[in-house]
């Protein structure tokens, strides 16, 4: 299985797809999607091999003997004498607990999203170029073991997004896609100074015995590896981990978005099409979070301890902010965009609590959130498609006339609400159950939880307003769901319903990486270094 | 005292002999002037007209050209006092530069910048500069009185 | 010392561009319609010198008496210059019809600009640098104002050779303050003179005064005030020129004199000035870049903020710094070239002449360019994966190395803020419906595209593997 590169061709199929797909004539809009529908179907065959391949017992997280499907070759690296230095990049793909829900999801995510697609019309051949690129750049960013290939990743994916609002999107797409760009850009290059610095610190031994600056992120996670003068060693008594980690911190916590610098989510959702829509709440959102764990947590576990009270009060902030903000919302999407930062927060309310309950809480909520939200948006589109408006006043008793939708409908919300049976249930209560077994968080958690009721609130306040009661006149001639609708649907409250039930499902999966990383964030002895020194 | 101080002392000796050589004049020179004397020294013609008129730009360019071959001569000489210590390639050094002052020289011929009438620098005159008009505020408050 | 036929040898490249201008000159002086053969020659002849000193690259040796240096770092300036001058030349075939500067001088004086540029990069000798700086720096004002019929052009010609002029005296009064410090104006034997004996402060203000001479050749804050007017004004493809080899022509002076100089009693004298210098071009020039409407001078404010990067890595003072600068300067020069050169093409005569609306809905009249032109910005605004990334990426490493954080703070923050201005103009070629189409003809023309595309595959190439470049040139 080694030599079958697994992890390059699930990256790298949206790639081979987006060159096609380039080839196509411009007329040829129905062979073009599906040539976008085979490349993201190919990925999701690919990423159940992958499941299905996956050895429960291997931990990962910092050990590469035991990360999974591995792939390691040099991918820069030339000594070019005095005039440009020497550089060692690898292109070091691997996968293990912590990531594999994530790009199980990415590949599902893609698919549903590449069925919404189909109604797109404006430049179908660019779009779906752009679209296959994101998919790329996803998936690449989830299994990026190399610092810089990770950063790579992580723009390139910036590049489709923001095209994909600013010519796709609604009428306010430029502010939107620009604020987008900039939010994300800004948080960046923190991320990039972060890199270097880290790069500087760090050194690895090569076969031949000589030893290089490396970007391996599992090199960075082990004390002895770093360099004694490096401005990011625990060796050096003037180090400026604590800085590098805000930095970092930072970067990531635009992505998720973490209140304050939650601004841009509302506009990117309200003014992209719905796939990308899709696309953003169900992955790039976890792409934040994915990175706090591993990086922040793996790399600076010293500091992450010292800093677990003022992340659960972000993710309490979060909880009843962005609660508070939905339930002030008229427009749809705004709604579940801003039930999105809410919901958010429990992933980082479960990261604070730092034991394995809560941060496998936390891992399961990005999995959950990510298939509930993109089920809320794609909920969103279908109503929107029929019927050209978002505005939740506008509508009303819609359950008489599209039953199914409306079925459908109500599996999301309860998920979203978190009733029990339905996903969102298991892993928002492991979130608590987790934060609740930590003293210091206990208050916050406690405060926190009343995040639930106000999302009951509004997502129940929301329903009614929609589903329920007397048909709104102007609608009655609406069709229910078609066949294409469907196919996106169907898949989606399956799992909801499948993980509401068998949670072990994701939970096994995850269980042993997550545990290994708890032992890395608490175990982990930066501070003894740092105090040796003094 | 260093190199540089001496440069000093050198400075400040030439300036207060200056001063004091005219200032000794000023006390035991006559004085007797007469509008001859006081004219602008023109060898020996009354002064016509102002000095700050327009020059045809014709004598900067032959000025130029004069400027550089004169330049040419100073770099030459030191070229000349010490060619032979280095041997035929620096004799040939030297030959380089000429060729290249002699291809210049062709240039500037074919170019016809050596000819005193060129035909084509007044059709050049009369198409360029085509500059925007301004209107002077003063001018513009003098025909606002007026009218 | 010693004059032996190797020495000429080693200066091959210089005396390859030396003899192509005289070519040029027989030819332009013999026949009214050169222009058309002085254009491809000019192509032809700095291709060749480029490729030449990248073949030569690991002949490193001094000759002259140590007037001047080969090989090396020397060698990559080369091969900036005149591939960069190859891509100007593609540029200018059409454009200066367009621009009805049809002349045949037009080539004589970029080649006299490139071999002045080398001049530059391989003296080792202060009055080497300054003939060097002399030769291209005059080109330039001549270059500037070639557009003689039009206002701006002669204004541009007019500012630049006014300051530049002004500065030129604080470059020789600094030589001159160096030379009456340690006796001799090579640097070899500064460096060992100041090396043996306590450095006197005039050789730091004489430093000094050469430092803020050259700020001014690279367009760095507070002495970039000639470098909107000049940009905009000059023909399009003198100022793709002079903001990217010109630019780098004065680094190479910079980097290459000043850095074994300083560095012979402690790297680091300098560093605060540097820090101070790169930190305000770098934040001046990507704020004031935020307001401006036309694309020539938007490109011209990014410009002083490319600068104010690249000043990070001399702020550095290592190794790391200068072949950061050196990667910096190449990426640079070719991204800002393939972005000048669109600009070029879409320039139009009227009104509309170089605003950013009139790119408005590019994305439909001409997905090519429009392609292309984002291309560049992304890569100017220094996203992954291409080449402008790991200029900065190089020099932010020198100066986190050196210990310098804050710099590369700033900058980061700085590339964040410019990140807007760039992307303007992608927002105004797709996100926007074109509503001047019609008076806005774009230039057809294969070699200027030509010269676009070759700026493009260079600028991924080195994104993609940085210094692939140089590996295949010496491997056979």
């Amino acid at each position: 299985m080694s030599s079958f590169p697994m992890l390059t061709l699930l990256t790298f199929l949206p790639i081979i797809g987006m060159v096609i797909v380039m080839m196509l004539p411009k007329e040829k809009r129905s062979l073009i999607k599906i040539t976008t529908l085979v490349a993201t179907g190919l990925q999701v065959v690919l990423a159940g091999f992958m499941w299905a391949g996956f050895n429960y017992s291997q931990a990962g997280i910092n050990n590469p003997a035991t990360f999974q499907f591995v792939e390691r070759i040099p991918w820069i690296t030339f000594d070019s004498g005095s005039w440009l230095g020497m550089i060692k990049i690898d292109y070091f793909l691997g996968v293990d607990g912590l990531s594999a829900p994530m790009v199980l999801l990415t590949a599902l995510i893609s698919f549903i999203a590449a069925i919404s697609s189909w109604n797109i019309e404006r430049s179908v051949k660019g779009y779906f170029a752009l679209f296959l690129l994101l998919d790329t750049g996803m998936m690449g960013t989830f299994l990026a073991l190399d610092f810089f290939l990770f950063y790579v990743f992580w723009e390139i994916m910036l590049l489709p997004m923001y095209f994909l609002i600013g010519i796709w999107g609604g009428p306010r797409k430029e502010y939107a896609a620009i604020k987008f760009f900039i939010y994300t850009l800004f948080g960046s290059v923190f991320i990039l100074l972060v890199m270097i610095g880290l790069y500087l610190s760090v050194n690895e031994v090569t076969g031949e015995g000589a030893t290089f600056h490396t970007f391996n992120i599992l090199s960075m996670m082990n004390p002895s590896n770093y360099t004694q003068d490096g401005i990011l060693s625990p060796f050096n008594p003037d180090n400026l981990r604590f800085i590098a980690f805000i930095g970092l911190f930072v970067g990531f916590a635009i992505k998720i978005p973490m209140f304050p610098f939650h601004t841009w989510l509302p506009d990117a959702h309200v003014e992209a099409p719905t796939p990308i829509s899709v696309i953003l709440a169900g992955v790039l959102l976890k792409l934040g979070a994915y990175g706090i764990i591993r990086f922040n947590y793996s790399i600076f576990p010293e500091i992450t301890r010292e800093l677990v009270w003022w992340i659960a009060l972000f993710g309490m902030i979060n909880i009843i902010y962005g609660a508070f903000c939905a339930m002030a919302q008229k427009d749809f999407k705004k709604l579940i965009a801003y039930s999105s930062v809410s919901h958010m927060g429990y992933v980082l309310l479960g990261m604070a609590s730092l034991n394995e309950v809560g941060l496998g809480g936390a891992v399961l909520q990005m999995f959950n959130h990510g298939t509930i939200t993109a089920m809320l948006f794609l909920l969103v589109g279908v109503v929107y498609d029929r019927t050209h408006t978002r505005g939740l006043n506008d509508f009303g008793g819609l359950a008489n006339n599209l039953p199914v939708y409306t079925g459908f409908a109500i599996v999301a919300f309860f998920a979203a609400i978190g009733l029990p049976g339905l996903s969102g249930f298991i892993s928002e209560s492991f979130v608590f159950l987790g934060a609740f077994k930590v003293e210091s968080i206990r208050l916050l958690t406690i405060i926190s939880a009343a995040g639930i009721v106000l999302g009951a609130g509004y997502m129940l306040w929301t329903m009614q307003r929609v589903y329920l009661g007397k048909l709104n006149e102007k609608w009655t001639d609406l069709k229910d769901l078609d066949f294409r609708e469907y196919t996106m649907l169907v898949p989606l409250a399956v799992i909801v319903f499948l993980l509401g039930i068998f949670p072990s499902i994701m939970l096994d999966l995850m269980n042993t990486s997550i545990n290994e990383l708890v032992n890395q964030v608490t175990k982990t002895d930066f501070h003894s270094i740092m105090s040796g020194m003094k | 005292m260093t190199e540089f101080g001496k440069i000093l002392a050198f400075m400040i000796l030439a300036i207060v002999f200056v001063i004091v050589g005219i200032f000794t004049a000023y006390l035991i020179r006559p004085h007797r002037p007469t509008d001859e004397k006081l004219l602008t020294y023109e060898c020996g013609e009354n002064a016509q007209g102002s000095p700050w008129v327009r020059f045809n730009f014709r004598f900067y360019i032959v000025a130029l050209i004069f400027l550089i071959f004169d330049v040419e001569i100073v770099l030459l000489v030191p070229w000349v006092l010490i060619y032979q210590e280095y041997g035929i390639l620096g004799f040939l050094t030297g030959f380089i530069f000429i060729f290249l002052l002699v291809a210049g020289m062709i240039y500037e011929w074919r170019k016809g910048d050596l000819e005193w009438d060129r035909p084509e620098s007044e059709k050049f005159m009369a198409n360029t500069f085509k500059l925007p008009k301004l209107t002077l505020p003063a001018k513009k408050i003098k025909e606002e009185v007026t009218n | 010392m010693n004059l032996t036929s190797t020495d000429y040898l080693n200066i091959l490249p210089l005396l390859l561009v030396g003899a192509g201008i005289l070519i040029s000159l027989t030819v332009e002086m013999y026949s009214k319609k050169s222009v058309g053969f002085l254009s491809w020659f000019s192509f032809l002849l700095h291709l060749l010198v480029a490729y030449y000193s990248l073949y030569t690259v690991n002949n490193v040796s001094s000759v002259f008496g140590g007037m001047m240096g080969t090989g090396g770092t020397v060698n990559i300036f080369y091969f900036i210059f005149n591939f960069g001058a190859a891509i100007v030349a593609l540029l200018s075939m059409d454009y200066i019809k367009k621009a009805e500067i049809y002349f045949g001088e037009y080539y004589i004086l970029l080649q006299s600009a490139v071999l002045g540029m080398m001049l530059m990069a391989s003296a080792t000798d202060l009055v080497m640098v300054f003939i060097g700086l002399e030769l291209m720096s005059i080109c330039f004002y001549v270059l500037a104002g070639f557009q003689r019929k039009n206002v701006r052009s002669n204004e541009a010609s007019l500012k630049y050779f006014l300051l530049g002029s002004f500065t030129t005296g604080f470059i020789v009064y600094g030589m001159a303050l160096i030379y009456g410090a340690s006796g001799s104006l090579n640097i070899q034997s500064i460096f060992s003179m100041l090396s043996a004996e306590s450095t006197p402060i005039l050789f730091y203000v004489g430093t000094l005064l050469f430092i803020i001479g050259f700020c001014f050749k690279i367009a760095a804050f507070p002495f970039h005030m000639w470098v909107p007017d000049v940009y905009q004004g000059a023909p399009t493809s003198v100022t793709a020129m002079m903001s990217t080899i010109g630019k780098a022509a004065a680094f190479s002076a910079l980097l290459l004199i000043m850095l074994p100089l300083i560095g012979s009693k402690n790297p680091q004298t300098f560093t605060p000035l540097f820090t101070v210098l790169s930190a305000a071009s770098m934040i001046f020039g990507s704020i004031v870049a935020l307001a401006q409407t036309d694309i020539k001078r938007m490109l011209a404010y990014s410009s002083i903020a490319h600068a104010g990067y690249m000043l990070i890595g001399l702020a550095a003072a290592n190794d790391t710094g200068a072949s950061g600068i050196v990667f910096y300067l190449a990426a640079y020069a070719f991204m800002n070239l393939g972005a000048f050169g669109i600009v070029s093409l879409i320039e139009g005569n009227g009104d509309t002449e170089g605003t950013i609306e009139s790119y408005a809905g590019l994305s439909d009249r001409n997905p090519l360019l429009a392609g292309l032109l984002a291309l560049f910005m992304f890569t100017l605004s220094g996203l992954p994966p291409f080449a402008g990334f790991f200029g900065k990426y190089y020099v932010f490493i020198a100066s986190l190395e050196a210990g310098n954080v804050w710099i590369a703070v700033l900058g980061a923050l700085s590339s964040a803020i410019s990140a807007y201005f760039y992307l303007r103009i992608i927002v105004v070629m797709y996100f926007r419906k074109s509503d001047v189409a019609s008076d806005n003809i774009i230039t057809e023309s294969h070699t200027s595209l030509l010269g676009i595309v070759i700026s493009a595959i260079l600028v991924i190439m080195m994104g993609l593997t940085p210094g692939s470049i140089v590996r295949l040139i010496n491997s056979f």
